[in-house]
């Protein structure tokens, strides 16, 4: 399905500093590279005549806080002209910022800020690195798997004082998790 | 931002998050010179749900009712790329005639998603009636769309990472259905639908022609559509408890069943699937659980909307309508 070839050319040409992980499976192409050089990386295949991977298709930050670096950022990345995908993942953790593909990829302006405000991973010299879907004044990154699925505040319009207000969130009942696994069976591990 | 040449005092007008015009709740900070647009910004996250937090926390049976809040116009879509994600994580095999159904209704809910967008999109224009008779008052939609522009090229397209209609508007023939087949979108006989011009009346013709195109699609599956069963039975059984009595041979053709949930395996992919307003994703990473570890939404729309500031710039400010109503966004997509 894919066009494999390209990546196979990428792989072998790049320097190990840049890939130093490469993964093919049914499931896609995956590189690995360091907080570096997703850059120079990324306008490698961006206009090398080999790749042409000219279309981001997104950003995202995956959560893995068992890891010793905790986030992983993942540029995945479409070549229009051979017809096949590669993903870029880079592991980050809380202070190591990513290095911005905003010029040669437009697109990522808006990813890059999204990735921002769900797992707080940064990028150096990004323009714009405001929050893109929280509100104004949030707190935390929402998609850290340490961020509470219930959020910290509740917010609703206050009819006497004419505002909405946002004040920490009380719950009735705790949030409670059930054995999806089987609903008929009785759990046999108590 | 290029500066004005007539006056220095320039307006700055906030559209939205709440105008009949804005599609949803889409805000827009503008900055007028007269009738000029000097600079638009988008203002996201009005109908942020943190749909994929939720996801974290819910089996994929538990997730459905929530994703088609994502694009509440084209639903079919993303429970479509729902259980495929699922589906391809774990290699599960779908019956052919279950296939030809998800076709059917892929392309009937792709027909809806235009109509939907052109009976709103020509009361953006001014006209109401099409909204009622979008397609025997063609001709007149025709004549409108003379006056709306909002132009860019094939390259700048692909650097913006656009998909669906407003790519293949641009000179791209660039169609998942087609490059990248899922389902059984190659048994079946259908042109890829593009222009080169790159502006809001190719957009339109892309769109239009497109419902033509799913409707030929739709007579064929209907046509050539196979028997058999509908759904996979074999994964219908209880992973975990193998020698459960509900595994049994009777039980299995009961009409009510439990959902087959099972749990995600340690592997990470993209599945992609044509949606009527481009490419829509999703990145599932399982973790040997039921609930997935990271489930990454890609809305056509949010990459869509990400270059109107560069349509707007040096219209006027009755343009800002027509190109976003072009463009063919769902906040409900944009915020998740």
């Amino acid at each position: 399905m894919d066009n494999q070839s390209i990546f196979q050319y990428s792989w072998e040409i790049l320097p190990k500093k840049w890939v130093h992980k490469m993964k093919r499976s049914e499931h896609g192409n995956r590189s690995y590279t360091n907080t570096d050089y997703p850059f120079p990386l990324l306008c490698f295949l961006k206009w090398h005549t080999y790749t042409r991977v000219q279309v981001l298709i997104d950003i995202c930050g995956v959560d893995h806080p068992s890891r010793k670096r905790r986030f992983e950022v993942v540029h995945n990345l479409l070549s229009t002209r051979y017809n096949s995908r590669i993903r870029v993942q880079t592991s980050a953790d809380k202070v190591t910022r990513i290095s911005p593909v905003v010029s040669p990829f437009p697109s990522a302006d808006r990813w890059e800020r999204e990735v921002w405000d769900m797992s707080g991973v940064s990028s150096i010299n990004h323009l714009d690195l405001r929050r893109i879907s929280t509100d104004y004044g949030f707190e935390g990154h929402p998609l850290r798997k340490d961020f509470p699925l219930s959020g910290y505040v509740e917010v609703w319009y206050d009819d006497p004082e004419k505002r909405v207000v946002s004040e920490p969130i009380e719950m009735t009942q705790e949030f409670r998790y059930f054995d999806f696994a089987s609903p008929w069976e009785q759990r046999s591990d108590g | 931002m290029s500066l004005p040449l007539t006056r220095k005092d320039l307006m700055i007008v906030n559209m939205g998050p709440q105008h009949p015009s804005m599609h949803g709740v889409l805000r827009l900070i503008v900055t007028l010179d007269g009738e000029d647009v000097i600079d638009c910004e988008p203002i996201l996250g009005y109908l942020h749900r943190g749909i994929e937090k939720i996801t974290e926390n819910r089996t994929i049976i538990q997730y459905l009712p929530y994703v088609t809040r994502w694009d509440y116009l084209a639903t079919i879509t993303k429970e479509a790329i729902t259980v495929n994600a699922p589906e391809f994580l774990e290699n599960i095999q779908i019956p052919q005639r279950a296939n030809y159904i998800r076709v059917i209704m892929l392309e009937l809910s792709r027909i809806a998603s235009h109509l939907l967008w052109l009976g709103p999109f020509m009361a953006d224009l001014g006209a109401q009636t099409p909204f009622f008779y979008i397609f025997r008052e063609r001709e007149l939609i025709y004549d409108l769309f003379e006056a709306a522009t909002g132009f860019f090229r094939g390259e700048e397209a692909v650097n913006w990472g656009l998909s669906g209609p407003m790519l293949r508007a641009s000179g791209i023939q660039w169609d998942l259905c087609k490059v990248d087949p899922y389902e059984s979108y190659n048994q079946f006989d259908w042109k890829v639908q593009w222009q080169k011009e790159g502006d809001s009346l190719s957009r339109y013709l892309v769109r239009v022609s497109e419902m033509r195109e799913s409707i030929k699609i739709i007579q064929q599956a209907v046509e050539k559509i196979p028997g058999g069963p509908y759904e996979n039975l074999e994964v219908r059984r209880f992973k975990k408890a193998k020698n459960s009595e509900w595994n049994d041979f009777e039980y299995r053709f009961l009409g009510k069943k439990p959902s087959p949930n099972f749990e995600l395996s340690k592997q990470e992919l993209y599945v992609r699937v044509e949606a009527p307003k481009g490419e829509l994703g999703i990145y599932l990473v399982g973790d040997d659980c039921l609930f997935p570890w990271r489930w990454k939404i890609r809305p056509p729309s949010f990459i869509n909307l990400q270059i109107l500031p560069q349509l707007v710039k040096k219209m006027k400010l009755a343009d800002i309508m027509k190109i976003l109503g072009s463009i063919d966004i769902i906040m409900g997509e944009v915020d998740r």
